[in-house]
C-alpha cells in the first residue's frame, strides 16, 4: 500500500511526513457508529477492519501488499536485478572451482561427547528474584536450544519467550568484549593492579566509601558474599535496585505479617482467582507455573468437567484479562480503591477479613456494585480454594490487604503459602535512593555496579548520571557498553549467565545451579567473580566460588558424588523448603487499608514492564524486538496505549504522535489504541528507547524513564498530552493474512456448551465434502498430528520464540514487518470481539496446519511442497524457484517467503546460534511450519536403532516444549492411545475452515469460558454461528 | 534466363545447417548431461589432504577395523574423523620420527586439530545419517568404494539425488548382514534376492523417497 511507502531519518525511527500508516480513515464517531452497528459477538481483529478502509481491504486482498516485491533504501527490483546480473556473471567464472571443505576433528577427544550427537545439560536462568531450571541442548559444545527443565519448580519443563530468546543474547555479537578505562580499551591486569590498591584504603576505614550496587537476586552464592561483604567492610553498602520488581508485594507482605516472606501461588488449586492488575500470566513473575496452574485448572475432557473461572480488574488491557471471563476496566490508580471495595463486599456478605473495620470508608464507591457483588459470593462459594493477587505495579498497602483478604479465604495454606525468604537481595528503591543522594554528596569514593543499568532506567528525578560522574572510582560489570558503561570509570564485560558458574533458589526454595554451556565468547566475569575479586583482591574462577558455596549446601554424604547429582538433575532434590505460617497483623492491615492511595487526578500515566524487552535489558534481541506484543501485536516499538474514547477526546488515531507532559518531564511518542482499556489512562512500556544497547536496540522506541520519578513508580497523574501534527511508523502484524467472519475460534460458555456438547464441529454447516483428487490412504504407519486446546492457550507467545529459536528462523526489521513480511512460523491471532470500551479478546495460535488436502501443493509449478506418507505437507527448499502460488493458495496465510536473503550479513557468531539440523534458508524460497521434522526424524532413527517403534511422547516440537499451558499435543494418529489422538477425540475439537475440505492435521478444541450465570451478557445467537462465505 | 543468384551446392545448405544446429544442441545438453553431472565432476575426486595418510597401509594391509578410527559410525549421523590422540595411540611407539607424520606430532603439541579435506560432500539441506544406514545392512563400501585399496581415499560414487533414489527404491543389492558392514571383502550369496527380502522382514527395514526422508 502507497501508504507505507516512508522515509528512515538519521536516527533510525522511520516517519511518515503527511501520510497515514495502517491508520483509521473513518472518523472516530463513525467508528463508533461501525461498532454500535454490529450485532452480538463479532469478531474483528484492528481497528482498520473495523472500519474496513480501502487500504485494509486492499491489504487483505493482496497476499503481498504493493510494494512488497520492492526492494528496500530505494533500490528497485529492477535495477537490483540488473546489477546482480552483472555480479552473477563475474561469479560464475570463479565458481567453477569446487569448494573446499574442511574438517576439524578434536585433537583430544572429550569423554562422553558423540560427534553429531547433541548432549543436554541442566541449568538455571537467573531474572530478577526468580529463577528457571533449564535444559540446554549442546551440540559440541556450542548451546543451540533452550528447554525447560521438568524438575524445576519455577519452569516445570516448560519455558517463556525470554528463556528461549537468551540463546540469542548469549551470541549477541554487540556484547562487549574488553575491560574498558573511561571507555578506553584496557585489560583485567590494569583492572586488577588498580583495584587491589584501592582495596588496602578501603579496608583501613571499613569501607566507609565503598558501595556495591547490583540487581536483585536470589542466590546462594551472592548471598553469601553479600553477607560476607557485610561483615569484613561493616561500613560499606549493598543495594539492589531493579527497574520493575515484587518490592512492593514483599514490603505488602511484611506490613500484614511483621516479615518479608515470599509468596508462593498455586493456581491450580484456585476454583475462582481474582486478579488485581496482575498479569500473572505474561509479564509479572513466576509467570511460567502461574500458567500451568491456570491451565491445569482449566483444562477440560468434557462437559462433565468444570473449570476454574478469573475475574481480572486492571486498567491496561493485558494478556491476564484477554483471557479472564470477566474483566473489569479499572485505572490502574484506582485499583487501591477497588480492592477495598471488594473486601468491603467480603465483609458484607460474612468474611471476616482482620483489620477489616477500616474498610467501612470504601463501601460507598462508584464501582458497578452488581459486579463486585457476584465476585464475592463466587470467591465465598470457592471458600478455601480461591484466590486473590495483586500485580507489582500496585502499592504495598494494597499488597497487606490482598493477604489478609487470601487469609480470611482461607486461600493461605492452600492457593497461596508463605515461605521465608532465603539468599535473597530484594531491590530496594529507598536504599538505591539514598545511596544516590550520598554519591551526590560525595560520600561513596568507590562504586562497584554488579549488572543492572541505573544510568538508563533508575528514576529520572534521582539523576543517577549526575550523581554518579561525582563518583571518583566507578566500575560497571555489563554485557554490554551500554548508557551506564559510558558513565563509569571502569567497565568489565559481563558473562552471559549460560557462559558462567552460579547458583538460584527458585520461589518454592528449590536450589539449582547454574552450570556455564562455553567458555566465556568474549572473557566475561560473572558477577559473582567480580563482586568475590572486590572484597577480597583474588581472582578466583566461578567454579571454586561456587563450590565453596556447596559445600555447605551438601554436608551430608560426599560432596563430589552430591555435587554431580545437582549438576545432572539442575536441581537439589527435596531443597524445596516448606510453608510458614503467617499470623496477619489486624491493627497493620487496618493502617495499611488507612493508608491505601486514592486515584490520581487528570490523565493517568501507567508504566509497565514490556511482554518483549522486559525492563530493557532484552533491547538488543532481534527475536524478542520482533516478537509481537499480545495485545497490541506490535512490533518494535512501544507506543502510548489509550483507549478508543480518550483517543476520540483528544482526536487521535494510531501512529499520531503526541507531547507527552508529566511533572514537567516531556517525552514524544507516537499512540495506539487499545480498546478495551480503561479510559482517561495512557500505557507506557518500559524499556525501549536505548541508546547504547547495541545495533540491534538503539533507537528502538521511545524511552519511557525519561518520565518515571521515584514518586510515582508506576502510575503518575495530571499528565498533559498535545497532538503533534505529524505521524509514525508503527509496525503490527495485526491486519496480516486476515481471515473474515468465519467462524475461526469458536467459543461458547461452559453452561453452552454443556448444554450442546458438539457446538464446535456443527458450528459451520456445508454440503458433502468431496476431494477432486484421490485421497491418499494415511491407515499404515505413522500419521503426525497436532492439537491446541484454545481453553488453556493464553496466548502468551513462549512457542512462537521456540519454534524461531529451533527452525532457524531470521528475523527482517521493523520495516520488514510493515509490509508483511515477519517470518514466523507461529503467529499469535488475536481476535477482539463485542463493542470497542469493553471488547472480549480470543488467541489462536495459527502455523502450517498440515492439510491432507493441501491446497499449496496443487498450485506449485515445481512440486517443491509435496506430501509424505507420513502426513507431512513438506516443503523442499533446493526445488522452490519462488513463485509464491502456495502462499496465494493457502487459506490460512502460514507461508513465509524470504524475500531477501535475511541471513547473508549474519555476523558468525550468530551463525553458532543456529540449530544444525535445520536448514538455512536463502533468498527466494518459501518456508514454514514443518511440524519440527528434525524431531520428527531423531526419533525416528532412534526408535529404529533400538529396534522399536517410535513411543508416543518421544516427539515433541518445540512449540509444544515451551508451552506452559500444555495447551499442544502432538503425535501419532494411527497409535490408539496416544494422547493426540484422545485429545482429538474430544467434542470440542474443530478443524479450521473444515469446510474447504482441506482436512487440516492441526485442529483445535474449542475455547470454553466460564462467566459467572449473574453476570453474562445478553448475545444474539446468530452472531455466533457465522455462515462461511 | 538470368543466372541462378546462388550456386547449386547451396540447395543442400537447409539440410546440412539443421544437422550441424542438431549436431551442436545435442552435443552441447550431452556435453553438460555427462560432464555437469556429479558422475564427472565429484567422482575421482582426491584432494591433497594435510597428513599423506594412507587408507591401503592402515586399513588394507595391517587390517584395522574402520571402527577403530571412525568409532562413532554406528551411533551418530556423521561417520567422525578420528582425533589425533588416536593416531597417537599407536604413532607414539611406530614411527615416532617419520617425517610424514609431522603434522600430526605438531597437532599433539600445539593442540590445533589436523585440517583434513571433506572428500564425500552433500549439499547442506541433505541430511544423510551413517548410523541408521549403518544398522541397517548398508555396508561401507556402497558409498565409500574399497577403502582398503585406497592410498588416497577418492569419491567412487556421484552421491547425487538420484543415485540415493537407486538405492533407497531398491535397496536389495546393497543388503549384508549387519555384522559384515565394515567388511570390503564380502561377497553377496547367490540368493541375495532372498538373503534380502529375508533381512528386511527381519528388520523392518522399508526405505523410502519421501523428501522428508533426507530434507528439513
Amino acid at each position: 500500500m502507497s501508504s507505507l511507502d516512508n522515509k528512515h531519518n538519521h536516527d533510525g525511527h522511520a516517519e511518515v511526513e503527511g501520510g497515514e500508516v495502517a491508520r483509521v480513515e473513518l472518523t472516530a464517531e463513525e467508528l463508533a457508529e461501525q461498532a454500535s452497528k454490529l450485532s452480538g459477538k463479532t469478531y474483528w481483529r484492528s481497528l482498520n477492519q473495523l472500519a474496513n478502509t480501502p487500504e485494509y481491504r486492499e491489504f487483505l486482498e493482496r497476499e503481498f501488499p504493493e510494494g512488497a516485491s520492492e526492494m528496500k533504501d530505494g533500490l528497485t527490483r529492477r535495477t537490483f536485478l540488473s546489477l546482480m546480473g552483472a555480479s552473477i556473471a563475474m561469479a560464475g567464472l570463479a565458481g567453477c572451482r569446487k569448494p573446499v571443505e574442511k574438517i576439524l576433528p578434536y585433537v583430544t577427544a572429550p569423554e562422553n561427547i558423540i560427534p553429531g550427537v547433541p548432549k543436554y545439560y541442566a541449568s538455571t536462568m537467573p531474572l530478577g528474584n526468580s529463577a528457571y531450571g533449564i535444559l540446554v541442548e549442546s551440540h559440541e559444545g556450542r548451546p543451540t536450544k533452550i528447554e525447560g527443565n521438568k524438575l524445576h519448580s519455577s519452569s516445570q519443563g516448560a519455558s517463556n519467550s525470554w528463556i528461549q530468546a537468551s540463546m540469542l543474547g548469549l551470541y549477541d555479537p554487540d556484547r562487549s568484549q574488553s575491560v574498558t578505562n573511561g571507555l578506553a580499551r584496557s585489560d583485567w591486569e590494569s583492572f586488577v593492579a588498580g583495584w587491589r590498591t584501592r582495596l588496602e584504603e578501603h579496608k583501613k576505614d571499613g569501607g566507609a566509601g565503598l558501595a556495591v550496587l547490583s540487581e536483585a537476586f536470589t542466590s546462594p552464592t551472592m548471598a553469601r558474599l553479600a553477607a560476607k561483604l557485610r561483615k569484613d567492610f561493616p561500613n560499606a553498602t549493598w543495594v539492589a535496585y531493579e527497574p520493575v520488581s515484587d518490592e512492593n508485594i514483599y514490603a505488602g507482605i511484611e506490613l500484614a505479617t511483621g516479615e518479608k516472606l515470599q509468596p508462593v501461588y498455586d493456581y491450580g488449586k484456585a476454583e475462582v482467582i481474582l486478579s488485581l492488575d496482575s498479569d500473572f500470566l505474561s509479564t509479572e513473575s513466576e509467570q511460567i507455573s502461574a500458567v500451568r496452574g491456570y491451565a491445569a485448572g482449566r483444562r477440560l475432557e468434557s462437559e462433565k468437567d468444570s473449570m476454574n473461572r478469573l475475574y481480572v480488574a486492571e486498567g491496561a488491557y493485558s494478556l491476564t484479562g484477554s483471557v479472564a471471563d470477566h474483566r473489569m476496566r479499572v485505572r490502574t490508580s484506582e485499583i487501591p480503591a477497588f480492592a477495598a471495595a471488594v473486601a468491603a463486599e467480603l465483609q458484607a456478605q460474612g468474611v471476616n477479613i482482620v483489620g477489616g473495620a477500616a474498610l467501612s470508608g470504601f463501601a460507598n464507591h462508584g464501582f458497578d456494585k452488581n459486579w463486585l457483588r457476584v465476585v464475592a459470593s463466587d470467591l465465598i462459594n470457592a471458600r478455601g480454594n480461591c484466590l486473590v493477587v495483586a500485580g507489582y505495579r500496585q502499592p504495598a498497602a494494597l499488597h497487606a490487604l490482598v493477604a489478609a483478604i487470601n487469609q480470611a479465604l482461607g486461600a493461605n495454606g492452600n492457593s497461596v503459602n508463605y515461605r521465608r525468604l532465603a539468599d535473597a537481595e530484594l531491590s530496594n528503591r529507598d536504599g538505591f535512593a539514598a545511596l544516590v543522594r550520598r554519591m551526590d554528596a560525595g560520600e561513596i569514593k568507590s562504586l562497584v555496579m554488579l549488572g543492572g543499568n541505573p544510568v538508563y532506567n533508575a528514576p529520572a528525578d534521582l539523576n543517577f548520571s549526575r550523581a554518579l560522574n561525582k563518583v571518583e572510582y566507578s566500575i560497571h560489570l555489563s554485557l554490554h557498553q551500554d548508557e551506564t558503561t559510558r558513565e563509569a570509570e571502569w567497565h568489565v564485560p559481563m558473562a552471559h549467565y549460560l557462559e558462567s558458574w552460579g547458583d538460584a533458589r527458585a520461589v518454592d526454595g528449590t536450589l539449582s545451579v547454574i552450570q556455564p554451556m562455553i567458555e566465556p565468547l568474549f572473557g566475561g566475569k560473572s558477577n559473582c567473580e567480580l563482586a568475590h575479586f572486590i572484597m577480597t583482591g583474588e581472582d578466583v574462577r566461578g567454579y571454586e566460588i561456587v563450590r565453596e558455596t556447596w559445600r555447605n549446601i551438601l554436608r551430608s554424604g560426599g560432596f563430589e558424588v552430591a555435587w554431580q547429582r545437582v549438576l545432572h538433575d539442575g536441581v537439589l532434590n527435596g531443597s524445596a523448603e516448606g510453608p510458614v505460617a503467617a499470623t496477619i497483623n489486624g491493627s497493620a492491615v487496618g493502617g495499611a487499608i488507612g493508608s491505601l492511595p486514592k486515584a490520581v487526578q487528570g490523565l493517568e500515566v501507567v508504566f509497565q514492564v514490556s511482554p518483549s524487552v522486559y525492563d530493557g535489558r532484552f533491547a538488543n534481541n532481534g527475536w524478542l524486538q520482533e516478537t509481537p506484543s499480545p495485545i497490541t501485536k506490535l512490533t518494535w516499538d512501544n507506543p502510548a496505549l489509550i483507549s478508543f474514547a480518550t483517543a476520540r477526546e483528544h482526536n487521535l488515531e494510531n501512529g499520531d504522535l503526541i507531547q507527552l507532559e508529566l511533572n514537567g518531564r516531556s517525552l514524544e511518542l507516537p499512540v495506539w489504541v487499545v480498546p478495551g482499556q480503561a479510559d482517561n489512562m495512557l500505557v507506557l512500556d518500559l524499556g525501549y528507547g536505548r541508546t547504547h544497547a547495541g545495533r540491534v536496540g538503539n533507537g528502538v522506541g521511545f524511552d519511557t524513564y525519561r518520565l518515571r520519578t521515584s514518586g510515582a513508580m508506576f502510575a503518575a497523574g495530571g499528565a498533559g498530552i498535545t497532538k503533534l501534527n505529524r505521524t509514525y511508523l508503527l509496525a503490527s502484524a495485526q491486519d496480516h493474512g486476515s481471515m473474515e467472519g468465519r467462524p475461526l475460534i469458536r467459543e461458547a460458555t461452559l453452561a453452552e456448551y454443556r448444554e450442546d456438547p458438539n457446538f464446535a464441529p456443527e458450528m459451520v454447516e456445508h454440503p458433502p465434502l468431496k476431494s477432486l483428487w484421490d485421497e491418499p490412504d494415511y491407515s499404515e504407519g505413522y500419521q503426525w498430528g497436532m492439537a491446541i486446546d484454545l481453553t488453556t492457550c493464553v496466548g502468551c507467545g513462549a512457542c512462537s520464540v521456540a519454534c524461531q529459536s529451533e527452525n532457524n528462523i531470521p528475523i527482517v526489521g521493523k520495516q520488514q514487518v510493515s509490509n508483511g513480511r515477519e517470518m514466523h512460523w507461529m503467529r499469535i491471532d488475536r481476535y477482539f470481539a463485542g463493542n470497542l470500551d469493553e471488547p472480549e479478546v480470543a488467541h489462536q495460535p495459527v502455523t502450517c496446519q498440515h492439510c491432507e488436502n493441501a491446497p499449496c501443493e496443487q498450485v506449485c509449478p515445481v512440486a517443491a511442497t509435496m506430501h509424505d506418507r507420513e502426513g507431512l505437507n513438506l516443503m523442499v527448499y533446493n526445488r522452490c524457484i519462488g513463485t509464491r502460488y502456495c502462499s496465494n493458495n493457502c487459506p490460512y496465510k502460514v507461508r513465509r517467503f524470504n524475500f531477501f536473503n535475511y541471513t547473508k550479513d549474519m555476523p558468525e557468531i550468530i551463525q553458532m546460534a543456529m540449530n544444525p539440523d535445520v536448514t538455512v534458508r536463502f533468498r527466494g524460497v518459501m518456508e514454514k511450519c514443518t511440524f519440527c521434522i528434525q524431531r520428527i526424524s531423531e526419533a525416528k532413527i532412534n526408535a529404529k536403532l533400538s529396534d522399536r517403534r517410535v513411543q508416543d511422547g518421544e516427539v515433541t516440537t518445540a512449540c509444544q516444549q515451551a508451552c506452559p499451558a500444555g495447551a499442544i499435543t502432538f503425535g501419532d494418529l494411527n497409535d490408539p492411545n496416544s494422547k493426540v489422538r484422545k485429545v482429538k477425540e474430544q467434542n470440542r475439537n474443530y478443524a479450521m475452515l473444515s469446510e474447504l475440505n482441506v482436512q487440516p492435521r492441526l485442529t483445535y478444541l474449542a475455547r470454553i469460558r466460564n462467566p459467572h450465570p449473574e453476570l453474562m451478557r445478553i448475545r444474539p445467537e446468530s452472531a455466533d454461528h457465522a455462515t462461511h462465505g | 534466363m538470368a543466372r541462378q543468384a546462388f550456386p547449386e551446392w547451396t540447395n543442400n545448405l537447409p539440410p546440412i545447417l539443421l544437422a550441424a544446429v542438431a549436431v551442436v544442441v545435442l552435443g552441447g545438453v550431452g556435453f553438460f548431461w555427462y560432464y555437469g553431472s556429479p558422475k564427472y565432476t565429484d567422482v575421482g575426486y582426491r584432494p591433497v589432504q594435510p597428513v599423506d595418510f594412507s587408507h591401503k597401509l592402515h586399513a588394507g594391509d595391517l587390517g584395522l577395523d574402520c571402527r577403530y578410527c571412525h568409532n562413532f559410525i554406528e551411533k551418530s549421523p556423521v561417520a567422525n574423523v578420528p582425533p589425533t590422540q588416536t593416531c597417537m595411540n599407536c604413532h607414539t611407539l611406530v614411527l615416532p620420527q617419520s617425517e610424514k607424520l609431522l603434522p600430526v606430532r605438531e597437532s599433539w603439541g600445539t593442540g590445533n586439530p589436523i585440517p583434513w579435506v571433506n572428500v564425500h560432500m552433500l549439499p547442506q539441506y541433505a541430511y544423510f545419517n551413517h548410523a541408521v544406514h549403518l544398522n541397517s545392512g548398508i555396508g561401507c563400501i556402497s558409498c565409500h568404494g574399497n577403502v582398503r585399496q585406497m592410498d588416497k581415499v577418492q569419491q567412487v560414487q556421484p552421491l547425487s539425488m538420484s543415485w540415493c533414489l537407486d538405492c533407497h527404491r531398491n535397496p536389495n543389492p546393497n543388503l549384508r548382514p549387519v555384522s559384515e558392514i565394515t567388511n570390503m571383502e564380502y561377497q553377496a550369496p547367490e540368493n541375495q534376492e532372498e538373503f534380502a527380502r529375508q533381512f528386511r522382514e527381519e528388520n523392518d527395514i522399508n526405505p523410502n523417497d519421501e523428501c522428508s526422508t533426507c530434507h528439513r
